[in-house]
């Protein structure tokens, strides 16, 4: 009786926890695609139809395609060696160099184009550098557009902020290869190349498949970026104006509809093809790995090689932080004169420091409430292991392939004037709706993490515990929870920078200046026509990123590379 | 199949520098016979695994050369080496199928798929798993996970196979059985083999050889019955079998004589000693019979 009455439990709490999700996940889903198949009152697929007849628009999903598909390849192509180099080689400065690999992500990409066009624009540094040099005359050519025509620039951008998020993901993946599998390979002859074709790519395909949706979702659905960039051939964007107009139609949320679909058929065919697990009996190594230690040729290659992507990756960055902190910059390869007054400016206007607050309140609630709701979650599937916990865990997996903008239009139908919740839409004070869409796409990163702890303590540890005379939850609390606080801290870290850098949601749910958060307010600059704009912008841009290399490093400090556990799908 | 003497000379490894050096194995000499089946047998940390991978090719020694039938092949990187190891966790590939682990080697040396395919499925034979070749490693038993190891070892035709601790995965029953099955699949194929195992059962029942390691050196190098009737140290007898160890002095050569606290001891012994050497005296237990005492004291 009492066991029954403590699955009970376990049943009553995956129900609150399925409640919660059908409340604020599947029925904000179901709203913003409801009305695209509504047309003349009834059910229809007109609008879908009208959609997939409009070549302009069915030419722009392709496009979008596209983009995702180019900035994933990209992302892989720099983040394999460095996670082949940092799980598999043992250098001077690997530890360091894992962690600044990172320091992309403390960015949003659309900061970083604002001075990318700085750097490599028509009249960018790069520009004026080449024609110092006397390498190119400005009087006889019209000035190169180093970023290419838009579509190159968002790729490019995308991908220096997205092959962290990869570079995590492969380096756990390779990390967790038993050293046995390629070792057996190399005996039976497989030289370098072949053993991580054949035995190497195979086993990290789930880790690469869970990075890869991560990262083709996020480029699918980008929509900072090419707003910043001015490229507006993209699905997203289109949705983007479409939702920014006053009148909504079945249209916009026909367009909702494909997008939606799209990323979750790329996720459903790439989980089938790629995440599909591999059958390994035991994830603990069989043999003690010591990777093989890099001479002083291979450790200066090595550094040469993290140097060069970490040095392009910070392009942007240095590039924020000199507009942040230039006076005036019109003409000249650096700042004429330097100046705080930007950044005191910012920490010190009403408004932009209202934004600085907001973000922190919004990501702030939001982590208190995935850890709430991820932690339960994960210790529910892992330890309790329910009939039904594997389908919670997909469940809690799939705001991974829901594009942020989608559900942000959910909430929007949600809260539309005349709806009993819209005093908490984007018109009235949309402080919980931008909370629970900060959380609710970030839930993922939690349960992982707290999963990815729990599944390294193992259970007998609590039972040694309980058989002591431990109650349970004394157990829990005073075994479990000093094991995997580590854990339990990193996702939350991790969660909260995250919802710090959310774009989709804050641009389109924050309306009223009030309720801005800094991407909103970065955002707001970056297309107001006043001359200081793009230094407030950029100022701005250089306290998110305090905020965030904080809490990265900390994250990366306490987790090292479980990290990467974290973005498994 | 190939049958390669495999020599070891003077083989040391360390691990660490200066203050924080370890040395895990001192001086190895050792030269197994082509198609002999040769046992390091040793306790945990001894450094019979690191030796094996060291003639694999996955370690390389700090001094010391590892000869393949005359041909040195320290400095040969472990996939041009010709061996097949056979992982104590069995290390098949859970991505590929049984067939496909099997056939992996003679793929690796180029040879034609009819091949591959022909040898993966003759050894599959050899071990009775040819019904399972399309399933994966994950559902199969242990057992059957290691005859598939043993297929694959065997199907990439290796000049000599190195296994470690390949049944100490399995239960007892089952280790048992595969004792015999194993030594008859070995030594069928004809291939040099060098097994390596802390089981002293599985080392004396299926041995040609076997050398005893204790802290990174040989300590002795003998066929079973003569390592279990005349261990060359006290480590040996105490690592083999079971024994008494009684100390003592030696009083008279011959014949040899030993005075004991559980009295004069009389070996037939070759006597090594000189008179008033300290010793040790190993009684077998099978040798030490109980008898009733017939004075009721």
């Amino acid at each position: 009786m009492r066991l029954a009455g403590k699955q009970l439990g376990v049943y009553a709490a995956m129900l609150g926890i399925v409640g919660l999700f059908a409340a604020f996940f599947f029925y904000p889903l179901y709203l913003s695609i409801r009305t695209g198949f509504v047309y003349d009152g009834r059910f229809s697929f007109y609008w879908i139809g009208r959609t997939l007849g409009n070549s302009i628009l069915t030419g722009k999903l392709l496009n979008s395609f596209l983009l995702a598909g180019c900035t994933t390849a990209a992302a892989t192509l720099l983040a394999m060696p460095l996670a082949l180099l940092s799980a598999r080689r043992a250098f001077t400065g690997r530890g360091a160099l894992s962690v600044l690999a990172l320091v992309p992500m403390i960015l949003p990409p659309f900061v970083g184009a604002l001075s990318i066009r700085r750097l490599l624009g028509q009249f960018g540094i790069l520009t004026l550098c080449l024609e110092r040099l006397g390498w190119l005359d400005l009087s006889r050519q019209a000035p190169p557009d180093w970023t290419g025509a838009g579509f190159a620039a968002v790729v490019a951008m995308q991908t220096l902020h997205l092959f962290p998020i990869l570079f995590l993901n492969l380096t756990a993946a390779l990390s967790n290869i038993d050293p046995a599998y390629t070792q057996a390979a190399q005996v039976f002859g497989a030289g370098g190349w072949r053993r991580f074709v054949r035995i190497v790519l195979p086993l990290m395909r789930p880790g690469l498949f869970a990075g890869a949706a991560i990262v083709f979702i996020w480029a699918f659905t980008d929509i900072g970026t090419p707003l910043v960039i001015g490229y507006d051939n993209l699905a997203s964007v289109v949705v983007f104006r479409e939702l920014a107009r006053a009148e909504l139609t079945g249209r916009t949320f026909g367009l909702v509809f494909l997008l939606l679909s799209s990323s979750l058929v790329f996720y459903a065919v790439g989980k089938l093809v790629l995440g599909r697990p591999i059958g390994v009996d035991s994830a603990k190594a069989s043999i003690a790995a010591e990777p093989p230690r890099l001479g002083l040729l291979g450790t200066i290659g090595a550094w040469v090689l993290f140097g060069g992507v970490i040095g392009l990756a910070a392009l942007p960055h240095i590039g924020v932080i000199l507009t942040a902190l230039a006076d005036t910059w019109v003409g000249t390869i650096l700042p004429e004169r330097f100046t705080l007054e930007h950044l005191r400016f910012v920490l010190t206007q009403p408004e932009t420091r209202t934004c600085i607050i907001n973000s922190l309140r919004y990501a702030g609630t939001a982590t208190v409430l995935d850890i709430a709701v991820g932690a339960a979650a994960a210790w529910i599937i892992v330890r309790k292991k329910p009939w039904g916990g594997r389908l919670l865990d997909t469940l809690l997996m799939t705001p991974l392939a829901v594009p942020g903008i989608i559900l942000a239009a959910g909430f929007i139908a949600m809260t539309v004037p005349g709806s009993t919740l819209e005093r908490i839409g984007p018109l009235g004070n949309p402080f919980w709706i931008i909370v629970i869409a900060y959380a609710v796409r970030r839930i993922p990163f939690m349960v992982r993490g707290v999963s990815a702890g729990l599944e390294q303590i193992p259970e007998t540890l609590e039972q040694a515990a309980c058989n002591l005379g431990a109650s349970p939850l004394r157990a829990v609390l005073t075994i479990t929870v000093p094991l995997i606080a580590a854990n339990i801290l990193a996702a939350a870290i991790l969660t909260f920078a995250f919802a710090m850098l959310e774009v989709s949601d804050s641009l389109m749910l924050a309306q009223l200046r009030v309720h801005y958060p800094i991407t909103k307010e970065i955002y707001a600059q970056a297309v107001s026509a006043n001359p200081d704009a793009p230094h407030i912008a950029a100022a701005l841009g250089v306290v998110g990123m305090a905020l965030l290399g904080g809490a990265m490093a900390t994250a990366g400090l306490l987790m090292g590379k479980r990290l990467g556990a974290i973005f498994k799908v | 199949m190939m049958s390669t003497e495999i020599a070891i000379r003077g083989v040391r490894k360390q691990y660490g520098r200066g203050n924080k050096a370890v040395a895990v194995l001192e001086s190895i000499d050792l030269t197994v016979a082509p198609g002999e089946l040769f046992f390091l047998l040793g306790p945990s940390g001894c450094g019979k695994t690191t030796l094996l991978r060291i003639i694999a090719g996955l370690i390389a020694p700090t001094s010391g050369r590892i000869l393949l039938n005359g041909s040195d092949v320290t400095d040969t990187p472990a996939e041009k080496r010709d061996t097949a190891m056979v992982f104590q966790n069995y290390a098949l590939w859970p991505h590929m199928t049984v067939l496909d682990n099997v056939a992996f080697g003679p793929k690796m040396r180029g040879k034609s798929t009819a091949y591959q395919r022909q040898i993966a499925f003759e050894k599959l034979r050899l071990v009775e798993m040819e019904a399972y070749c399309d399933r994966k490693p994950n559902q199969l038993s242990g057992g059957q996970q290691q005859r598939v190891a043993l297929a694959r070892a065997l199907a990439a035709e290796p000049k000599c196979l190195l296994l470690d601790e390949p049944l100490s995965n399995l239960d007892a029953k089952l280790r048992s059985q595969m004792r015999t099955e194993l030594r008859r699949l070995i030594k069928a194929s004809g291939t040099t083999a060098i097994y390596v195992t802390h089981d002293q059962k599985e080392a004396m029942s299926m041995a040609d050889r076997v050398g005893v390691m204790h802290a990174g050196r040989l300590a002795q190098i003998a066929a079973p019955r003569m390592l279990y009737q005349s261990p060359a140290g006290g480590f040996t007898a105490e690592f083999v079998g079971q024994a008494n160890f009684i100390k003592g002095r030696v009083n008279n050569t011959s014949p040899l004589q030993i005075e004991t606290a559980a009295g004069l001891l009389v070996s037939n012994a070759d006597s090594r000693f000189q008179v008033g050497a300290a010793v040790v005296c190993c009684v077998r237990a099978e040798d030490v019979m109980v008898l009733p005492d017939e004075d009721g004291n």
